[in-house]
């Protein structure tokens, strides 16, 4: 009896032994899918084909964990990824198949490297065996992309699949963020790994150091330069937002009483209501910034990469001005202005080595001259695009209705061209986080797919799409995607059937010569009805109070279009080939 | 026009030397001579690329480029009096019956070439030195007729006492990082 009982439980051991010494074997698409919960993922934006079905046929059992949200077009996957990282602050992730899967995701990966948008997209590819032989939806997909990601690479075998996500997650989010593409050949996905499905996320390569903690010396020397200007001028970029450094730039204003001026990606990241903003750089930026930036005498540029759109002609950008330069990525230092004082690391760092460094200042003189030119602005431009006089409703009223009703606090997502411009200059951002816009790629039909990202990505905001009728037959297909998830996410058109912003260089530098940005547009509003996505159209400026509230109090995805004044243009404007200071007023 | 050496070190993987080269590519840089292959450390190649650049700072900022790519461990750039640096070419030379002998000692004494295959109608000399020495040497053989003539890319390694000297910014560079 009590050998019996013995021999009982010995098998019992022996079997509960067994278990846990046989590896836990699963197959690549099981793998992949294990790898990205491991990285805390629970939503993928895809669309499922050939190459990539195995990993559809793994999703099918994670569905309780993973949220997969099908869209209609490969590329709205992309840009929905990047409005789901821009929002969360996480990785986007993409599941799309091989050949024109692939290729269709192609401008939102090359939109989100010049952005510093953090994606891993995982595509489908031809089994390893059929590679180079133009089999079936084969293309090179790592070749097209090597230029316009951050890391790429070929998974050919299951056993790879844990080890390479973890670095692809690694790289896309540490650092200067960036899109990382992983392409799975079809045997990967289907062959059975031959070890233990073991994930350990990744904190370091042999290679690749992104540098976070600046150099004291460096931070000193910067330091040394505030302390001593007379002038000082602080442009903040998406730096600051992608390193959350946005308390610690109010924190360096307030103290040494520094005006400070946006780029169009950095945009909420400080009030503007706050006295020391003085408001938005570049081509269709302020008048104030733009002049008094070759009137500074310290400029201060925190996690920006001084883009053309910003600086006009460099040979005649803040030449005057000693230059700090606070940047994430080394290969930006000196790239398009001289740093006198090169500070690398993540802004966030930076700024808190640096202030207890900073002198307490004022400036006020210096403030003032803002104020100068903001008053000017104001009279010139601003009041007659608030309150104007045309019968036709012009962008910047709508901009800042919209404004005025959600408080300055919502998200708001832009796409490309005249109404992005208004919108920079007319909402009036209140709270961090709020501005999600194509800006160095100018991406046009980048905003409904990545408002509908931004909306997964924060539930709990409202997310409003600022859309010009050109942009918007871009994407179209996407309300399909919102109507499916039934997310509420509000879009307007702003439609004045041109292509705004390219009429408005052809009226200025091609002698009117109108070509091609004329459109005949649909009925946009019945499109979105057939996608089951309610909206109206107004069009007289006496219901554009009542038309917002419809749009906004919506609890279900809605359309509102809003029939804007046909040929207005956006100014102040630095003409390209312009020095900042020769900004346009008219 | 300045020659610039740059030298690259990276994690020997497929694709990387595409990774490289599409940086040269977008900036419109020729490639004069590039030189690749596995360092004494295992799975860390050595790139040696040769370019002709007006401007210095061109080549600065390319060189931060190179290094932004995930898997480049080091990037150094050289001019030519920071480095110690040769090619090899090999001279397929035509020796038919009834021609003029070569003259061996010359080739040996004064060019420092050297016969490496002996066929009956030709022989093949290797040569290694700069590029000028090498067109030197080209000029004096090609009377003999020459069949082939190929020229490897630039090796190179720095002329300062310490492992790796950068002569482009690079030590301001390491100081910023």
């Amino acid at each position: 009896m009590e050998y019996k009982e013995n021999q009982a439980v010995t098998a019992e051991v022996e079997e509960q032994q067994a278990k846990v010494e046989a590896p836990e074997l699963m197959n690549g698409s099981h793998a992949l899918i294990r790898s990205l919960i491991a990285e805390g993922v629970d939503t993928i934006f895809g669309y499922p084909g050939g190459a990539i079905m195995p990993v559809y046929d793994a999703i099918y059992d994670y569905q309780d964990q993973v949220n997969h949200i099908l869209v209609r077009h490969e590329q709205g996957a992309g840009h929905a990824a990047e409005g789901f990282a821009r929002i969360s602050g996480r990785v986007g992730v993409c599941l799309v198949t091989s050949g024109p899967g692939a290729t269709n995701l192609v401008t939102a990966i090359a939109d989100a490297i010049i952005d510093s948008t953090p994606l891993v997209c995982v595509i489908g590819q031809v089994a390893k065996h059929l590679l180079g032989t133009d089999a079936f939806q084969e293309t090179d997909v790592i070749g097209v992309t090597m230029p316009i990601t951050k890391w790429n690479y070929q998974i050919t075998s299951a056993d790879e699949i844990p080890e390479v996500m973890a670095k692809a997650f690694y790289i896309a989010k540490s650092g200067r963020p960036g899109p990382v593409l992983i392409d799975i050949t079809k045997n990967a996905q289907q062959e059975m790994m031959t070890k233990a499905f073991n994930y350990s996320c990744c904190e370091k390569l042999l290679s690749y150091h992104p540098r976070l903690t600046p150099k004291r010396e460096q931070v000193e020397k910067a330091a040394k330069l505030i302390n001593e200007a007379k002038r000082p001028f602080l442009l903040f970029g998406h730096g600051v937002k992608i390193s959350g450094a946005e308390k610690e730039l109010m924190e360096l204003v307030e103290k040494a009483g520094i005006p400070c001026a946006s780029t169009l990606l950095g945009l909420s990241s400080v009030p503007v209501d706050h006295p020391l903003y003085a408001g938005w750089l570049g081509m269709h930026g302020n008048y104030g910034t733009n002049v008094l930036t070759n009137q500074c005498d310290v400029m201060i540029g925190i996690g920006l990469r001084f883009d053309d759109r910003v600086t006009g002609d460099v040979s005649r950008y803040a030449k005057q001005a000693k230059i700090i330069h606070i940047e994430i990525d080394p290969s930006e230092i000196d790239k398009v202005v001289k740093a006198e004082a090169p500070v690398v690391g993540d802004a966030k760092q930076v700024l808190q080595m640096l202030l207890p460094m900073i002198k307490p200042n004022d400036h006020s003189m210096w403030r003032n001259e803002f104020r100068k030119y903001e008053v000017l602005e104001d009279e010139k431009i601003t009041q007659r695009e608030l309150a104007p006089t045309t019968e036709k409703i012009k962008m910047a009223e709508v901009i800042r209705m919209l404004s005025d009703k959600t408080k300055g606090e919502a998200v708001v997502v832009a796409d490309v061209g005249q109404h992005q411009m208004m919108t920079a200059r007319y909402y009036q951002f209140k709270k961090n986080n709020s501005f999600i816009t194509s800006g160095g790629l100018g991406t046009m039909g980048y905003a409904l797919p990545a408002a509908f990202g931004a909306k997964v990505g924060a539930p709990e905001r409202e997310v409003v799409a600022i859309i010009g009728d050109g942009c918007f037959q871009m994407t179209i297909q996407e309300l399909g995607t919102i109507a499916q998830s039934g997310l509420p996410v509000k879009a307007i058109i702003l439609n004045n059937n041109y292509l705004g912003m390219v009429r408005q260089w052809q009226q200025l530098f091609f002698q009117k010569r109108y070509s091609f940005v004329e459109l005949q547009n649909p009925d946009f509003i019945t499109i979105a009805k057939g996608f089951g996505v309610d909206g109206h159209t107004c069009e007289q400026r006496a219901d554009l109070n009542e038309s917002l509230d419809r749009l906004l109090q919506s609890d279900k995805p809605y359309l509102l279009e809003v029939i804007v004044e046909k040929e207005e243009n956006v100014f102040p404007m630095v003409p390209t080939g312009a020095s900042v200071a020769d900004i346009r007023l008219e | 026009m300045t020659t610039y050496t740059i030298c690259v070190f990276t994690e020997n993987t497929i694709g990387l030397l595409n990774k490289i080269t599409i940086l040269f590519t977008r900036r419109r840089i020729n490639i004069e001579s590039l030189t690749v292959s596995e360092t004494e450390r295992k799975g860390v190649s050595r790139f040696t690329i040769v370019i002709r650049q007006d401007s210095r700072e061109t080549v600065e900022k390319l060189v931060r480029q190179i290094r932004k790519v995930v898997e480049v461990l080091a990037v150094f750039g050289y001019l030519n009096e920071d480095i110690a640096y040769n090619e090899i070419a090999l001279f397929k030379v035509a020796t038919p019956s009834g021609a003029k002998p070569l003259d061996i000692e010359t080739v040996n004494k004064v060019y420092k070439a050297w016969v490496v295959y002996w066929h009956l109608d030709y022989v093949v000399i290797e040569k290694t030195g700069t590029e000028e020495e090498i067109f030197d040497f080209f000029n004096y053989i090609k009377p003999h007729g020459i069949l082939e003539f190929v020229r490897s890319g630039r090796v190179a390694v720095s002329k300062s006492s310490q492992s790796l000297v950068e002569y482009l910014p690079e030590a301001e560079w390491e100081y910023y990082l």
